[in-house]
């Protein structure tokens, strides 16, 4: 059966300056699946993950070119409402950058952001996103302390739950466990999994083995390249490429 | 290169496998000298070889564990140590099937005057033999073209099996066989299954190959 196809990118490039660090990037990215990307340190996963909801726009000198069609539009179309896209698509980050504010306003937010100032309207929207983000039992109770008593975990699900809050449509994370200890990391993956049925969600991950476990598929990224985006099970099992085989195998280099 | 103490564990588990399998290939070897020449001091030998195939199958299988727990393999190497492990479990039950056929030609009174094929029974000694062989270098040389053959040489030994095993139940029916050759009848029966089943392994080990070298799952039998 075919995927529902969420984000299609044709033929990306990037440019800061004169180097340049995505080259002729092409794939599709499923719908309600997690997408895993790996690869070495610089190879352009992040810039690539970046580039899905134009952050990359905040860097002097970068030049892109190719198309991320989203919904039937091109995301790099120069008339985008990159305010409104980064609403749909969301990101998190490896560091958990919670606003120095309590538990309950890092949530509110970004729906107030948006307009909407309504305090029952405000209340429901909390509590469903830190719901969703598996968060509420543990501060349900102590929404207006402040989100940096959280600890590192916690504080990355309050992160989940404030990009929740504005009702994305995909959500990308840029190494979201890193600074996380090992049970910490599988509530997180835990998450990811609930989370992949009402979303599509795309994972830049050093850890092959995270990969392994959370996403549907992988792409594997080299100096700029794409080079293999296969279903999961047939890239550790089975990768097509040499590149692909020495870099899961850590033989690389 | 990198990985230099994970990238030897891996070579020890393969030569340990093929150890193994030129442990089931000395016993294939004694049982069919033992069965050509009636050396039942031979046969003995092959019943207490299989001690040694069953300590290679519990050290190779915790070598796999141990590679799987602590190195998290991928790709060709996860391939490797998934064909090890199911490969040993052929060796192992090769080492059982030799010990079973030695367990028989004991118990048998030699010679039995019938008239069924020595040949046709030399030819299914041979090609088992052979293909033992092959399995074993199938997986020390990745050789995946002489994997391919073994289901066409499978069903020549199976058609040798069947053959023996009617020519020998023919001489019961037809009252040919003495009386009191009856059971030693029984007996080359079960060593001619045995012989057969020893082939349906070797068949096993060369999907097992195929597997391990190309990624794909194929069932030769």
């Amino acid at each position: 059966m075919d995927k529902k196809i969420k984000i299609s990118v044709k033929d990306l490039n990037l440019y800061f300056g004169s180097f340049q660090a995505l080259k002729h990037i092409t794939m599709d990215i499923p719908e309600h699946e997690v997408t895993a990307l790996i690869g070495p340190s610089g190879c352009g996963k992040s810039t690539f993950v970046k580039t899905l909801n134009r952050m990359n726009d905040l860097v002097d000198g970068v030049k892109i070119t190719g198309e991320v069609n989203y919904n039937g539009i091109n995301l790099l179309d120069r008339n985008t409402d990159v305010v409104a896209l980064r609403k749909e698509i969301g990101m998190v980050f490896q560091k958990p950058n919670p606003f120095p504010k309590s538990i309950y306003d890092n949530i509110a937010y970004g729906p107030r952001v948006h307009g909407i100032h309504d305090k029952k309207r405000l209340d429901e929207i909390v509590e469903r996103s830190l719901k969703h983000a598996a968060l509420w039992d543990e501060v349900s109770d102590r929404l207006h302390e402040s989100a940096l008593r959280l600890s590192g975990g916690q504080q990355q699900r309050l992160c989940i739950a404030r990009l929740l809050a504005v009702g994305p449509d995909v959500l990308l994370m840029d190494e979201p466990c890193s600074a996380l200890d090992p049970i910490a990391t599988a509530k997180i993956e835990d998450l990811i999994w609930e989370l992949k049925q009402e979303y599509t969600i795309i994972i830049v991950t050093h850890n092959m083995q995270q990969a392994a476990r959370v996403s549907q598929s992988t792409a594997f990224f080299l100096l700029g390249e794409m080079i293999e985006f296969s279903p999961t099970v047939d890239l550790f099992e089975r990768p097509k490429d040499s590149r692909t085989e020495d870099y899961v195998t850590g033989k690389f280099g | 290169m990198v990985r230099i103490k994970y990238v030897k564990k891996l070579e020890d588990l393969q030569e340990n496998v093929i150890k193994m399998g030129n442990s089931a290939m000395r016993s294939i070897d004694d049982i069919t000298k033992a069965l050509k020449t009636n050396d039942s001091t031979l046969a003995k030998k092959v019943i207490t070889n299989d001690d040694e195939i069953d300590k290679l199958d519990k050290l190779i299988e915790s070598q796999c564990m141990s590679l799987l727990a602590l190195e998290q393999p991928m790709a060709g190497d996860l391939r490797v140590i998934a064909t090890s492990l199911k490969m040993i479990t052929d060796l192992e039950r090769i080492g059982d099937n030799a010990q079973d056929i030695a367990e028989e030609m004991l118990v048998m009174d030699r010679p039995i005057r019938v008239a069924v094929s020595e040949e046709m029974f030399d030819e299914m000694l041979r090609n088992v033999r052979s293909m033992v062989a092959d399995s074993i270098k199938t997986y020390a040389q990745g050789d995946v073209e002489k994997a391919r053959t073994f289901k066409s040489r499978d069903d020549d030994i199976d058609s040798l099996y069947k053959q023996l095993v009617n020519d020998f139940l023919n001489t019961v029916a037809d009252g040919s066989c003495p009386p009191e050759s009856v059971r030693d009848i029984a007996s080359i029966i079960f060593i001619i299954r045995y012989l057969e089943r020893i082939a349906d392994h070797a068949v096993n080990i060369g999907c097992r190959v195929i597997y391990m070298v190309e990624g794909e799952r194929r069932y030769l039998r």
